[in-house]
């Protein structure tokens, strides 16, 4: 029995940041990075499972990214995941949400999980789209944002509650193996001391390269993906300003300015 | 015969009678089967002594290893002096340390001559045909003891009273963090130990005076005992009154008897008892004493890197010395008192976490088996566990190390429990975060690292980078005094100070985290060990000669806990600094303050670090009228925020430390300023001098801002010129009017 939990190492703008030279992303110096918020409940959830569970389960995190991704790794690593894979390469620079989707997928197919679990949406990019991606390559049943799940270890079916908007609650029964993208608040995650953190840098993380898991550079990459970023920048503010003087003034300078948007 | 009643040593000599004749005969009229029968009873005891002893070393064994057999002499001529001086009994209770100096001499002189009494008769006599104890000897012999034993009682006498009729809350054992109902709540085995203590201990020796005084009258007919009753004051005087009441000699032959055997195995079965109830007190004391560390609380012990899990969660995580240290106590409530979570009313008593985990030891550690793993656990709310509550309770003020006499350390302990909460993340939600929050920006508030030095931008002069160039001094800042706003214009007044007295000195700017000091007393060592290399590493890249800093927090872990991670650097809090600038003239004093003013010992300045004296010496030097809280110094009273509380919310509803403290404050009359030296301090005393209602009465001021308000600054530049210009403008147009007014 196996979980496998997608976890993205996200990025959180400092104070007084900088556009970088290119425009398309915020320069780096002034990115603090962490584990994606979704992700702590969603390994979290997958513990539960492997905690209540008098089977053998094994929980195994994986992310896409660089070097760096290995500090949140290691710390999913401390809150008690098995087995930790990164997937890299540097054709990878620019892959879209769906593309990521692909590449899990095909960790998936290798690693063969009973589940998987992804966040709904990453707080960086907010596309809400890499789990459900992930599901249509596998061709996976999937649900999204789900707020309670009831899962046996090994058994075919779950049902969960998903998050509907006005507060409402939609009980789904789903098919396993199958993609859940988890909601906030499903559980407490636990804390991750820092040495746990540290003893966690024992346990190894697996490299995983493209041809490991039978893509090639051709596969991903901006180039191959189906959107791609234009340019990233802040929004001139809009402007207000207070009309005063008697009501009579206050139309009349009310008319005169929609006078002027028209183009009169 | 019996007009020579006062008998002194000339007599002794000048007489007739053989000074070895002036002695006790013992087992008089013994029958040698009753003497042998005693002898039984008296090795029985001590075998039932030695096993006991050995079933509390078993335990001691059972707890994990301590480097503390270090300088083993000076430990014990050390507990030898405090012992003798009785210096930590008498702290806060004069009338009970000194009544137990009484019990303790008496007992002390007592049992040593008991001993000399052991030395003639069973061993130096039958070996060798020695014999000392008579004549000259045997009579001062005979007084002091007489002495010792009537002491004894008074102490005795007086601890029975203080009990019964002085209803002191420290000595009522009923708990704080359990219910009526539970079965440890009002520890009532407790009080009739207590009892039965007192009562055995003052039955022995009042037998012993009247066992005395019977074989005096007994004896009333032999000169060289009559004739120096004397020199056993209370006996002979009992004696007397014997007589008065009729008894005659034969009578009191007989009645000898039968209470010399119930003294004698009544006193066999106290020491028999001694391993077994609080009477073991008198060795675990003694070496508890021996071996305190004088750091303990100030330094935490590190968790070494090969260990599993962090912190204690079973029994036998406990050292050996911390088992020792539960035994020592006495229950004798003095760190209950001192507490200031207690006194609001938290449910945290420091010795009941200490009585908990005594009793939960002696169950599980004294039986010849361990028991499984799963019942050595002292989290829980069994009975002998540690709630979680109590553990987040504490401030880690070390209110409770510092006034315990036997040198109980309570802190180390309830900081070792809660590093293994932390492991377990069983801790207030807003504490994690805040924690995550330290780890991701490296301080409590969360801002960006590069904010750290922004309150330096409203300053007219530049401060140096650290990092950049050599500097005299490195200010190490501290969180409170860079992120808060209401600190930051202290910060910005210190820098003012500094500039003025012409120090050399720079910042770490960015390159500065959080010390680590309350992430430690958290219980969240890992992250404790990153803040703490990381500092090391920034301090160490620098060149400077000594730190300063504003912050009795960074001061107590840079200055004893900086030094195990291989950071070692002289380091002053700045009362000392600022205390020697003014002294040698370098911040000239432009006015007098004739402010009436309290002051507010930081613990982490003054508990910890025996700062007590630059701050009021600079008081003094501002010309403030200095008024002492009750509670001031090595018994300064916690604002509530050490330990990592002041990122735990207090319960609503409860009296917060500080504004206790506001009312003991409020008591001064005429109090104008309430002044502290901790960044702290200021934030929570201005809320509590708000929330508890004495708000316009008095102030609260950091001790620099009273010094800034005495300072004399150069105007700056531009604003030199402007009033230049302006008094020119002013001249000119007096000198127009002249003019027109025809001059």
């Amino acid at each position: 029995m196996k979980i496998l939990v997608a976890v993205k190492q996200v990025a959180a703008l400092d104070e007084d940041f900088e556009i970088r030279a290119d425009g398309k992303d915020v320069e780096e110096d002034f990115l603090l990075y962490d584990l994606n918020e979704w992700d702590d409940f969603s390994l979290e959830e997958a513990m539960k499972i492997k905690e209540s569970s008098d089977a053998e389960v094994e929980v195994v995190v994986v992310s896409v990214g660089p070097d760096r991704v290995d500090e949140s790794l290691r710390k999913c690593l401390a809150k008690g995941a098995d087995r930790a894979i990164r997937v890299w390469d540097d054709s990878i620079e620019g892959s879209d949400a769906i593309t990521i989707g692909r590449i899990l997928a095909a960790v998936a197919k290798k690693e063969a999980p009973d589940m998987v679990f992804a966040g709904v949406q990453s707080s960086d990019q907010s596309y809400a789209s890499t789990g459900i991606s992930t599901a249509a390559y596998l061709n996976w049943p999937h649900a999204a944002v789900v707020a309670d799940l009831q899962y046996k270890p090994g058994a075919n079916k779950a049902i969960i509650r998903r998050e509907l908007e006005g507060g409402m609650l939609q009980e789904v029964e789903i098919n396993c193996p199958a993609v859940l993208t988890i909601q906030l608040g499903i559980n407490k995650p636990r804390y991750a001391s820092l040495r746990g953190i540290k003893q966690a840098a024992a346990k190894p993380i697996e490299e995983v390269s493209l041809a490991d898991i039978g893509l090639s550079a051709g596969d991903v990459g901006a180039d191959s993906s189906m959107s791609r970023v234009r340019r990233m920048y802040i929004p001139a503010k809009g402007r207000a300003q207070m009309i005063e003087g008697t009501l009579a003034e206050q139309a009349a300078k009310i008319i005169q300015i929609i006078n002027e948007f028209k183009g009169a | 015969m019996n007009n020579s009643i006062v008998s002194n040593a000339a007599e002794v000599s000048a007489s007739a009678i053989n000074a070895s004749d002036i002695t006790r005969i013992l087992f008089e009229n013994f029958h040698p089967n009753a003497v042998h029968l005693f002898y039984v009873i008296g090795y029985i005891a001590i075998a039932v002594f030695l096993y006991g002893t050995y079933v509390q070393i078993r335990k001691y064994r059972r707890g994990q290893a301590d480097g503390s057999w270090g300088e083993i002499l000076h430990r014990f001529f050390d507990m030898v002096k405090t012992m003798a001086t009785h210096r930590t009994l008498v702290r806060r209770d004069k009338s009970a340390g000194r009544a137990h100096g009484l019990i303790f001499l008496g007992f002390v002189l007592l049992f040593v001559g008991t001993s000399i009494i052991t030395l003639e008769y069973d061993i130096l006599q039958p070996l060798f045909g020695l014999k000392f104890w008579y004549g000259h000897f045997y009579l001062w012999f005979s007084l002091v003891l007489d002495l010792a034993g009537l002491g004894l009682i008074i102490g005795l006498i007086y601890m029975m009273y203080r009990r019964k009729w002085l209803k002191l809350p420290k000595l009522d054992y009923k708990r704080v963090d359990r219910q009526a109902g539970d079965a440890d709540f009002d520890r009532s085995q407790y009080r009739r130990e207590d009892w039965a203590f007192l009562w055995s201990f003052i039955l022995i020796a009042v037998t012993g005076f009247i066992l005395e005084a019977t074989r005096l009258v007994w004896l009333s007919g032999r000169p060289v005992v009559w004739d120096y009753r004397m020199w056993s004051p209370v006996g002979a005087l009992l004696a007397h009154l014997m007589q008065a009441i009729g008894f005659s000699a034969e009578g009191a032959g007989t009645f000898r008897t039968g209470l010399w055997w119930f003294h004698g195995v009544l006193s066999l079965t106290f020491i028999a008892f001694i391993p077994y109830s609080k009477i073991k007190h008198i060795f675990t004391a003694a070496a508890s004493l021996m071996f305190k560390d004088p750091l303990a609380g100030r330094r935490l012990p590190r968790v070494p890197d090969d260990q599993k899990t962090a912190g204690y969660k079973s029994i036998t995580d406990l050292t050996w010395k911390n088992l020792l240290h539960l035994d020592a106590c006495t229950k004798c409530g003095r760190c209950q008192e001192a507490c200031p979570a207690n006194a609001v009313g938290a449910p945290l008593s420091p010795r009941d976490v200490i009585l908990s985990l005594r009793e939960f030891a002696n169950h599980a550690l004294s039986a010849k088996e361990l028991p499984k793993e799963a019942e050595l656990d002292i989290h829980g709310k069994g009975v002998g566990q540690v709630f979680m509550e109590t553990l987040w309770s504490c401030r880690t003020c070390l209110a409770c190390v510092e006034i315990c006499p036997v040198a109980v350390e309570h802190v180390p302990i309830i900081v070792q429990m809660r590093r293994n909460l932390v492991e377990a993340g069983e801790m207030d939600p807003l504490l994690e975060k805040t924690l995550q929050t330290i780890h991701k920006t490296g301080n409590s508030f969360g801002e960006s690292k590069r904010k750290r030095a922004s309150w330096t931008k409203e300053l007219a002069f530049e401060i140096k980078d650290a990092r950049k160039e050599a500097v005299d001094m490195l200010w190490f800042v501290g969180d409170y005094a860079s992120f808060d706003p209401r600190n930051q214009k202290v910060t910005q007044g210190f820098a003012r100070l500094m500039h003025k007295a012409g120090v050399d000195f720079g910042l770490l700017f960015e390159g500065e985290l959080n010390a680590g000091n309350d992430v430690r007393r958290v219980g969240e060592e890992g992250l404790y060990e990153f803040l703490a290399t990381s500092n090391i590493q920034s301090l160490d890249d620098c060149d400077f000669k000594s730190i300063v800093t504003t912050d009795p927090h960074s001061y107590n872990t840079i200055r004893n806990e900086y030094p195990d991670f291989g950071g070692t650097y002289e380091i002053q809090h700045y009362s000392t600094v600022v205390k020697k600038l003014i002294e040698d003239g370098r911040l000239p004093l432009a006015k007098k303050l004739n402010y009436k003013v309290t002051f507010h010992d930081p613990c982490h300045l003054g508990r910890f670090n025996k700062g007590y004296d630059a701050p009021r010496d600079i008081l003094k030097m501002l010309g403030c009228e200095l008024v002492e809280m009750g509670r001031n110094k090595d018994n300064s009273f916690c604002c509530g925020a050490g330990g990592g509380r002041i990122w735990i919310p207090d319960p609503v509803g409860s009296e917060k430390p500080s504004q206790n403290r506001m009312k003991e404050a409020a008591v001064i009359e005429g109090l104008q300023v309430f002044v502290v030296s901790c960044p702290k301090d200021l934030t929570m005393f201005e809320d509590a001098l708000k929330t508890s209602g004495y708000e316009g009465q008095f102030i609260v001021r950091e001790l620099i801002e009273l010094i800034d308000e005495c300072m004399e600054y150069a105007i700056p530049e531009h604003e030199l010129l402007v009033e230049s210009v302006t008094q020119a403008i002013a001249i000119q147009e007096v000198l127009v009017a002249d003019e027109m007014r025809g001059h």
